[in-house]
């Protein structure tokens, strides 16, 4: 086995807790290969059971592959680790429909991937052939799109050149499929180290990718998606998370199940208000009817469900003051009061929805901040009209 | 000219008839009333404050180095009562004494991380100008400094670090205090806690004073927001930023809310009339008018939430008494605000 190999079983390796180290190795197809008896890690050394994994993995010849799948399972179970990007495709009007075959979205997808890699790296953006005007604004990738649609097989690469990327697939629940990608150059062997992992739903337009600092390459993975998933064009959201079962949830509309079968009229009149009972009759009857009404219009707009968690949602305000304190403040001012908000907190939606009820916020909540969920959108740009 | 530098160097009350203004001529119970509210919000003043000075204090043979390492850095801030018989001859023995007392402490087997080894040397020394008038007495720096173990190396000296004690326009303290002591109520210390803690017991026993941790309530935050937000500053570093924090909810929620500089200065404008002073009610109304914008797009009442940090290209400020003054010119009207702060604590 090769060094580079071994180092990078024993990287990942190092990374799973003990707590999961039994777990994640069962899930992982070549520990069964290695043929090992263990059926717990419990009170062992860290460090002796890694020895003697790699030394098995080494007998056995594990190959990048072998520990790359290990780093997707590992990765599936660490997942809120990553910041995951929501990535949208359509299809043309009037588009086949087109029956999806997983083993032949792979292997496109890969060989997308590839010639996409090799194509930017012969002709990078400044000198790659202009062509429609449609193209130009969407930067280097489109003009790639526009190369490989005109005859994407028509170029002379009867070599594929493996070592540019290495891909690697693990079919996951509810039909996903993680797809990992670690990058290298031509003259460089993938860096396995910082890979991107892109969540698929196949037939969903959708798709979640790991946010990384390799900004570059996120075109060309997305064009062999969009190609490979026989989708005409994809769009990056402004939707992002840690939780990725949670961006998934409101995608797919998923987090108001509970809601819909659950009956939301239970009648507020018998929840205990906490009140002094010498208090006037009339306040607290009065006090009864505000709550009632907030904690009706709070459940209208937010359900009885526990929300999706997300932990940040972003405004870029560029509106002009208006001040109800009416003191001509800024009133001849025309530009823009320019602010960024952004609100964070472990779980924002509960955080939101809980403001009215406590009276820290009207009832109802701005639309800004409830449309969240509809929009699927966290970051904003607020413009007045 | 620079419309903020007045040359006098006591706040000057505006001559506007103002509610504040009514109380002096009143009752004595309305003027207890109106103590009694100071006390309720804490605010170490009520009347117009100057802005801070656009031309700094700083005297001309202040070294510009000395003063540079005091800024971008975050400090801690304590209040500090007045030493007793505390002499700026003997600096050098102090920072004798110090060591031999760090030294001796870590001998005790008490947790003290000054250092991986007991290398460590003290060094007291005075910031000559960090102050507001001739009568405030000299900054004094500290700073717990690691011994090379190689001579040859003698060149790298580590600070381990830093605090400094300061009085910038501490008229209202200086004047109450007998001659044997000395008043520098602000303490600003950067580095391990327990240095801080080990360098205070020492004073504490040295010169029978007193250190508190200095917070800032929303009451003074909303206060440097305002004066910084006034500020001409040459370029900005940094948004006018806010940062609320929600409580009483089951998941906890922070609103960070930055304003452009510029747009920021704009509203202070609108806001703000006497040149040269910020009064009360302006504080108020341009929080309030940042508060109605912000209602206006989320329907949120930040007045209902709480406010822990500012930050401006002036200086940030946190409510835990953390502080970072990032703008040189500023540096002195910062520190006098903060010892205003301080000498009210200990009163």
């Amino acid at each position: 086995m090769d060094e580079t190999v071994a180092e990078f079983v024993k990287r990942t390796i190092l990374k799973i807790p003990v707590a999961e180290m039994m777990t994640i190795l069962q899930a992982w197809g070549f520990y069964l290969k290695i043929n090992c008896r263990r059926t717990s890690t419990s009170g062992e050394r860290k460090e002796s059971l890694v020895h003697d994994l790699v030394l098995l993995c080494e007998e056995k010849r594990a190959r990048v592959s072998d520990a790359a799948l290990l780093d997707i399972i590992y990765t599936q179970f660490h997942r809120h680790q990553k910041v995951w990007d929501v990535f949208q495709m359509t299809k043309e009007p009037g588009g086949d429909i087109d029956l999806f075959d997983m083993k032949q979205f792979k292997s496109s997808f890969k060989k997308i991937l590839q010639r996409a890699l090799k194509m930017a790296q012969l002709y990078p953006a400044k000198e790659a052939p202009q062509s429609d005007s449609a193209s130009s604004h969407m930067g280097n990738s489109a003009r790639l799109w526009v190369i490989l649609s005109r005859g994407p097989f028509a170029c002379n690469m009867s070599r594929v050149i493996n070592f540019l990327v290495s891909v690697t697939f693990r079919d996951a629940e509810e039909n996903a499929v993680w797809i990992r990608i670690a990058w290298g150059t031509q003259y460089r062997k993938p860096n396995q180290y910082k890979p991107t992992y892109v969540v698929y739903y196949p037939q969903t337009p959708y798709a979640f990718i790991s946010s990384s600092q390799l900004r570059s390459s996120i075109p060309l993975l997305g064009q062999a998606l969009t190609i490979a998933s026989k989708h005409h064009r994809i769009v990056k959201m402004d939707f992002r998370s840690r939780y990725l079962d949670s961006l998934k949830a409101i995608v797919f509309e998923q987090y108001n199940q509970t809601f819909e079968t659950h009956n939301a009229t239970t009648p507020l009149q018998e929840r205990s208000l906490g009140l002094d009972i010498n208090m006037d009759s009339r306040i607290i009857h009065e006090n009864r009817i505000e709550k009632d009404r907030v904690q009706k219009i709070t459940e209208e707009v937010f359900g009885d469900y526990p929300q999706p968690r997300l932990e940040f949602a972003q405004y870029k305000l560029e509106t002009k003051f208006k001040s109800d304190l009416n003191r001509g403040i800024l009133a001849e001012r025309n530009e823009p009061l320019r602010c960024l908000v952004k609100f964070s907190s472990p779980n924002l939606l509960e955080a939101l929805k809980s403001l009215a009820p406590a009276g820290i916020a009207d009832a109802p909540l701005s639309p800004l901040l409830t449309c969240i969920p509809k929009k699927r959108m966290n970051y904003f740009k607020i413009k007045d009209k | 000219m620079d419309s903020y530098h007045t040359p006098q160097s006591i706040p000057r009350r505006s001559a506007s008839s103002r509610p504040k203004e009514h109380c002096l001529g009143a009752t004595p119970l309305q003027r207890r009333l109106e103590s009694v509210r100071k006390q309720a919000s804490r605010a170490p003043a009520s009347p117009p404050r100057r802005v801070p000075q656009r031309r700094s204090q700083l005297r001309e043979d202040v070294d510009p180095q000395k003063v540079a390492f005091l800024l971008h850095k975050q400090w801690t801030l304590y209040s500090l009562t007045p030493l007793y018989k505390f002499s700026y001859t003997n600096l050098k023995e102090y920072s004798k004494l110090l060591s031999a007392f760090i030294a001796a402490e870590k001998q005790k087997g008490l947790a003290v991380e000054v250092g991986a080894d007991l290398n460590i040397r003290v060094s007291f020394s005075a910031l000559r100008g960090v102050k507001g008038t001739h009568r405030d007495p000299d900054a004094v720096l500290v700073q717990i400094l690691s011994k090379s173990p190689l001579p040859s190396e003698s060149g790298e000296v580590k600070v381990l670090w830093t605090g400094w004690f300061c009085c910038v326009f501490g008229d209202s303290l200086l004047e109450t205090v007998p001659e044997d002591f000395t008043c520098l109520p602000l303490f600003l210390a950067s580095g391990a806690e327990t240095s801080t803690a080990l360098v205070g017991t020492w004073f504490q026993k040295t010169f029978d004073c007193s250190f508190s941790p200095l917070a800032i309530n929303a009451f003074n935050l909303s206060w440097m927001a305002a004066m910084w937000t006034a500020c001409q500053v040459d370029r900005y570093v940094a948004t006018t930023e806010f940062l609320w924090s929600v409580p009483c909810s089951p998941q906890s929620l922070d609103i960070s809310y930055a304003i452009h500089p510029e747009d920021a200065k704009a509203l202070w404008d609108s806001v703000h009339r006497a040149p040269g002073e910020v009064t009360q009610e302006e504080v108020d109304l341009f929080m309030e008018c940042l508060c109605s914008h912000f209602h206006r797009h989320f329907k949120i009442h930040l007045s209902a939430t709480r406010l822990v940090r500012v930050s401006t290209s002036v200086a940030s400020a946190h409510t835990d008494g953390k502080i970072k003054i990032l703008c040189h010119k500023y540096l002195i009207g910062v520190l006098a605000y903060l010892t205003e702060l301080a000498i009210f604590q200990i009163e």
